[in-house]
């Protein structure tokens, strides 16, 4: 990514002698290959005694397309042989030439051959894995691929938003965990704007001006943000958990205020298909009929990354954001661009609040985001604070999100608390496993005070 | 602000009322009731509500003096009964599983004052005389909506969005597919727990994945993680049940909200009537029940299913529902589910069956 600088310094640091205890460390992808070891040995013997040969899986894509039956057996035991080998050729490869294969580190500049064969191969064990648990689960059984793609990516749309506004915060240097905070004022304003337009006008306008009311009361709580954090300098951490518990107590008490003599399902924004793209298979279903949030969420991706690296304005934000001092002295505007940051963050998450009571749900509940905020910033540290990289966050956790649910009813013998777990238990892996050192922008979380004043 | 003036005005004039009152009062009945409900209103379209109905048509039957208390959060619980102890009121109704440690103290601490808590389990009936806890059979309530999707349903699956697994809402999910296997053995039903009772967008996440796999008739227990997931497979075309009151009024909006056309019942406790017998109980002079629980159940109309509305169901699939419901009333019908803790019966059966074709061998 562009965003990657090389580290300062006068020059590039000496490469260290390489030492037994080097090879021996334990890298990260080493624990991984270690882990596909496993797995590959628990699919190759388990596997034979839990499955007949006959054993198929039933793979549906929706209606008028073909169900494909996968014979359960074959299939995990060619997965198994594949995670088997690569795992024991990551191991090889992190052991043989020390240092991980997959993460460029300063230990080994040069990749070999073994490194370039096992890196790639444990990124398509990585992926491998997720239609092996699948099939699994659902032998003797049978599941529909596209309506799982389809919830997965729209449990990712809030997700996705604030990782977007979390963007575009940090970036310019100011922490924001009050993001859920934000989208759950966003959610409840939005939905009592609805309530109380519906009745001079038709609802389908109505519903409009509700999510433009939910994005301009998350930029109204970014502003309280940036005022606390700005200009008066208050910790950024502390600014937020402000604003998240200010939500909370404004939210419930405008739903028992103003929602409870109404508390009947709304209408909800309706999808609107894509002519001709809405038709390829799968693809289509997935992507091209979604509802305006949802697309609003991609256009969004596009701009933020469009203007973070490609235009004057993101490039003095990604300035203020690592060095606020020498921007200034350079002529920015420190203080400017992040109380406008901040608030474009704001708006983005009102946005995401809009997705969960006024395209989702048609109704407002107390703390209804229930952490998706949180996860939004979760996923942000996923993509090193890139849009790209965290919208793959996103679909990550919206996609463990709809797996949780699936095992459930696919009857996965294990107790539904267990299974809940799951989009909770693959953060952890990604946060700690997968992302690598993930560095904020350099001033993230520094109030920024003007040298020689005060 | 407008609750404590409301409450005061009502004090104010209660005791005006009571003063008198109670230097006559020598009758074994209770003339006068107070209600504390859970976090929310009279008017919220929840327990509270039904409880504050139930109340009401005692108060109005009966003659009584009333008044209410709407808690604002968990911390208030004991300060509103202990408001309720000092105006002297008799009889204090609870609402809520979460007021009762609150509640069984003060029923502890105050032996001449009756508690009445919807929701609640007395633990300790010989110690505390003076307090009921209205229990309800939801495997019933279950039992009749499952059998209700199992006659409706034209692709034989079927599926319900619950919340967190407490064992009121493990009783309707039991009881709804014990319900529609008695119809259909081969249907299938499908399900899904959900950890929170407050995210109807992950309700709606599962009733668009079950509708994935062919489910047409969705049943949603779960608080408004439930009606999230009614809501949506209502507007796509699914039949769908509601659960706790008739949803018809609430979730859909009396029918305004779009889908209501596709909700054929809900599976309703009679929080009010629960109310209503053990206030008639203690006006006549009556001891509470013995065991401390009271139990709806269909044999005293404590449950039962909404009706139709908007939805088109066929008139002998309602009988049929009501021969069902006739047959759990005189008990020639169980459900096979633990009416306490939700688990199912069936299981314990099959294993006994198991030893003694062994012992036959």
């Amino acid at each position: 990514m562009q965003t990657t600088s090389p580290p300062l310094g006068p020059s590039a640091p000496a490469l260290p002698t390489q030492s037994w205890r080097d090879r021996l460390k334990i890298t990260r992808s080493g624990v991984f290959s270690i882990l596909f070891v496993l797995f590959g040995l628990w699919a190759l013997i388990a596997a034979p005694q839990s499955y007949s040969p006959e054993t198929v899986t039933g793979l549906t894509f929706g209606s008028g397309l073909p169900r494909v039956e996968v014979p359960t057996l074959s299939f995990v035991t060619v997965a198994g042989w594949l995670f088997l080998l690569g795992g024991l050729v990551g191991l090889a490869a992190s052991f043989i030439s020390g240092g991980s294969p997959v993460v460029v580190d300063e230990r080994k500049p040069q990749a070999t051959v073994l490194d370039r064969v096992a890196r790639f191969w444990l990124i398509v064990n990585g992926i491998l894995i997720i239609p092996t648990i699948l099939i699994i689960a659902a032998a003797n059984n049978s599941t529909n691929v596209t309506v799982m793609l389809q919830v997965s990516v729209r449990l990712a749309t809030p997700i996705a938003l604030g990782a977007l506004a979390g963007i575009w915060c940090e970036r310019s240097g100011v922490v924001n965990i009050a993001i859920e905070g934000m989208m759950l004022t966003g959610a409840c304003f939005g939905f009592v704007a609805l309530t109380i337009f519906a009745e001079m006008m038709p609802t389908a306008t109505a519903i409009w001006l509700g999510v433009l009311v939910a994005v301009l009361s998350g930029g109204a709580m970014a502003l309280l943000h940036a005022w606390l954090s700005i200009t008066f300098r208050t910790d950024q951490i502390v600014s937020g958990t402000v604003i998240n518990i200010l939500a909370v107590g404004i939210t419930s008490f405008l739903r028992r205020e103003v929602l409870f003599s109404s508390e009947a399902g709304r209408e909800t924004l309706q999808a609107i298909r894509i002519p001709v793209l809405a038709d390829i298979p799968v693809l289509g279903d997935v992507l091209f009929n979604g509802r305006p949030i949802f697309y609003a969420m991609f256009i969004l991706l596009v701009v933020t990354h469009v203007v973070l690296f490609y235009t004057r304005w993101g490039l003095r934000t990604r300035a203020v954001g690592e060095n606020p001092h020498a921007a200034d002295t350079l002529g920015i505007n420190v203080i400017r661009n992040r109380w406008i940051n901040v608030l474009i963050g704001g708006l983005i998450a009102g946005l995401a609040g809009a997705w969960f009571s006024l395209e989702t749900t048609g109704n407002f509940e107390d703390n209804m985001t229930s952490g998706r905020g949180f996860i939004g910033l979760a996923a942000m540290i996923f993509g090193k604070w890139t849009p790209f990289g965290s919208f793959a966050g996103a679909l990550l956790f919206g996609f463990s999100d709809a797996l949780g649910q699936r095992f459930q009813f696919l009857g996965v013998p294990v107790p539904p608390q267990f299974l809940q777990m799951v989009p909770y238990i693959i953060t952890i892996i990604v946060l700690a496993g997968l992302v690598g050192r993930a560095v904020a922008p350099k001033a993230d979380g520094v109030p920024y005070e003007k040298e020689g004043k005060s | 602000m407008n609750r404590y003036i409301r409450l005061s005005a009502a004090l104010a004039l209660l005791m005006l009322a009571l003063i008198p009152t109670f230097a006559v009062s020598a009758q074994d009945g209770i003339e006068t009731v107070c209600l504390v409900t859970d976090i929310g209103r009279v008017n919220d379209g929840t327990f509270n509500q039904y409880a504050y109905e139930g109340m009401m048509r005692a108060v109005e039957d009966f003659d009584l003096d009333s008044t209410f208390i709407e808690t604002q959060s968990q911390t208030d619980y004991q300060t509103n009964i202990e408001t309720c102890l000092q105006e002297g009121y008799e009889v204090i109704i609870t609402v809520g599983f979460l007021i009762a440690d609150a509640t069984a103290e003060a029923a502890a601490a105050n032996p001449d004052v009756y508690f009445i808590g919807v929701d609640q389990v007395n633990e300790d009936p010989e110690n505390l005389p003076n307090y009921v806890g209205i229990q309800f059979r939801e495997d019933q309530a279950g039992f009749l909506v499952g059998a209700m999707a199992a006659l409706m349903t034209e692709t034989n699956v079927i599926a319900g969005v619950y919340g967190i697994d407490v064992p009121a809402v493990v009783k309707f999910r039991h009881g709804f597919e014990q319900g529609a296997r008695y119809i259909n053995p081969d249907i299938e039903v499908l399900g899904v727990y959900i950890a929170s009772f407050t995210a109807p967008d992950l309700g709606a996440a599962a009733a668009e994945q079950f509708l994935g796999e062919g489910a047409d008739v969705i049943f949603g227990a779960g608080g408004s993680t439930g009606s999230g997931g009614t809501l949506y497979a209502a507007q796509n075309g699914a039949y769908v049940i509601g659960v706790d009151q008739d949803e018809y009024f609430t979730t859909f909006g009396g029918g305004e909200t779009p889908g209501a056309e596709n909700l054929i019942t809900s599976a309703v406790k009679r929080v009010d009537n629960g109310v209503y017998n053990m206030i008639e109980l203690l006006v006549n002079g009556e001891p509470l029940p013995e065991d401390g629980i009271y139990m709806l159940e269909a044999a005293n109309d404590g449950i039962g299913f909404a009706p139709a509305h908007d939805a088109d169901v066929p008139e002998e699939v309602t009988e049929r529902i009501q021969e069902i419901y006739e047959a759990l009333k005189d008990g020639s019908l169980d459900t096979g589910v633990d009416p306490l803790t939700g688990a199912l019966l069936e299981e314990a059966e099959a294993t006994e069956e198991a030893t003694v074709e062994a012992d036959e061998e």
